[in-house]
């Protein structure tokens, strides 16, 4: 019970570590190489991977999408995809999908000259599902090694576990005013049946023996 | 533009219901402290009638409308994040 209890809890953590992780904004120190547009097929279940930028993309079974491609300082490849997420979820409501386009082109260099940009997202990367993370805004940084302090995801998930904790609390209260009594309460009111029953058993036990011969 | 009115639908009816919460929550707790002022302090005249009265006066307070933020402050923050995101 105990074991069973853990891996429910775990499960449901790690369900809200991965929901957090791929919605909330990331920022990586890339620079920008190339930037390119290729037809994706969104038939299957990694559908909802990719965004709807718009009401007939809904339905449509392929279409174009745009791409930033950029390496770390480290040298790793990193690709983005780059589209509208709309009026949809995640709530990012971006609709510059063709402006950060142009951003990414201008921002273009080489190996020998870099400008490293500060390029935020959200979403996994995964090559054997081929998912992208999608790109929001792009801004320009001192370095490879500038720092970004993620603010936003500081405040929102501080109000996360502010609000875990208010039910929690509440519902502890809850379970040691009304549940627990209550349980308390049958239990109690079971014992005294049985007791009752118990009783009574003896009294016809004693009417019975009164049948008896009495030795 | 169907997906703008499914946004503004789907915000709507959750924000409606927070709203409901919020509303039925807030005049239970004035009921409860006007009980307790009835108390503690008044003692005097009906207290139905001294409960009546402050929920009424609660009904027209400024206090009360202050609930309506459950719809502006969402809306805010989605402008301000489509500014953010798209303009800025």
């Amino acid at each position: 019970m105990v074991y069973f209890k853990w891996a429910f809890w775990g499960t449901i953590w790690l369900i809200v570590a991965a929901f957090f992780h791929y919605t909330l904004p990331q920022h990586d120190i890339v620079r920008i190489v190339n930037t390119y547009e290729e037809r994706q097929d969104l038939s299957d279940w990694t559908r909802r991977f990719w965004s709807t930028p718009d009401d007939q993309s809904q339905t449509l079974e392929n279409r174009d999408v745009q791409f930033i491609q950029a390496v770390t300082p480290e040298g790793k490849a990193r690709v983005y995809r780059n589209e509208d997420t709309g009026w949809h979820w995640p709530p990012y409501f971006k609709f510059d999908t063709a402006n950060l386009y142009t951003e990414a082109n201008d921002a273009k260099s080489t190996k020998a000259q870099p400008e490293w940009y500060s390029i935020t997202h959200y979403g996994w990367r995964n090559e054997y599902l081929s998912i992208f993370p999608n790109a929001v805004a792009l801004k320009p940084v001192a370095g490879p090694d500038a720092t970004i302090i993620p603010w936003l995801n500081i405040i929102i998930l501080t109000l996360f576990f502010a609000l875990i904790w208010a039910i929690w609390v509440r519902w502890r209260r809850f379970r040691r005013n009304r549940i627990d009594p209550m349980l308390e309460e049958l239990e109690d009111s079971y014992d005294a049946a049985s007791d009752a029953v118990a009783d009574r058993r003896g009294r016809i036990g004693r009417w019975l023996g009164s049948w008896r011969s009495k030795k | 533009m169907f997906g703008l009115a499914r946004f503004l639908i789907i915000g709507f009816v959750i924000l409606t219901l927070i709203y409901t919460g919020v509303s039925l929550w807030s005049r239970s707790v004035r009921k409860a402290k006007l009980k307790k002022e009835w108390e503690e302090e008044v003692r005097q005249g009906d207290k139905e009638e001294f409960v009546e009265e402050g929920l009424e006066d609660y009904s027209h307070s400024f206090r009360r409308k202050l609930i309506l933020l459950v719809y502006i402050v969402p809306a805010l923050l989605v402008l301000l994040i489509i500014y953010l995101v798209n303009i800025n």
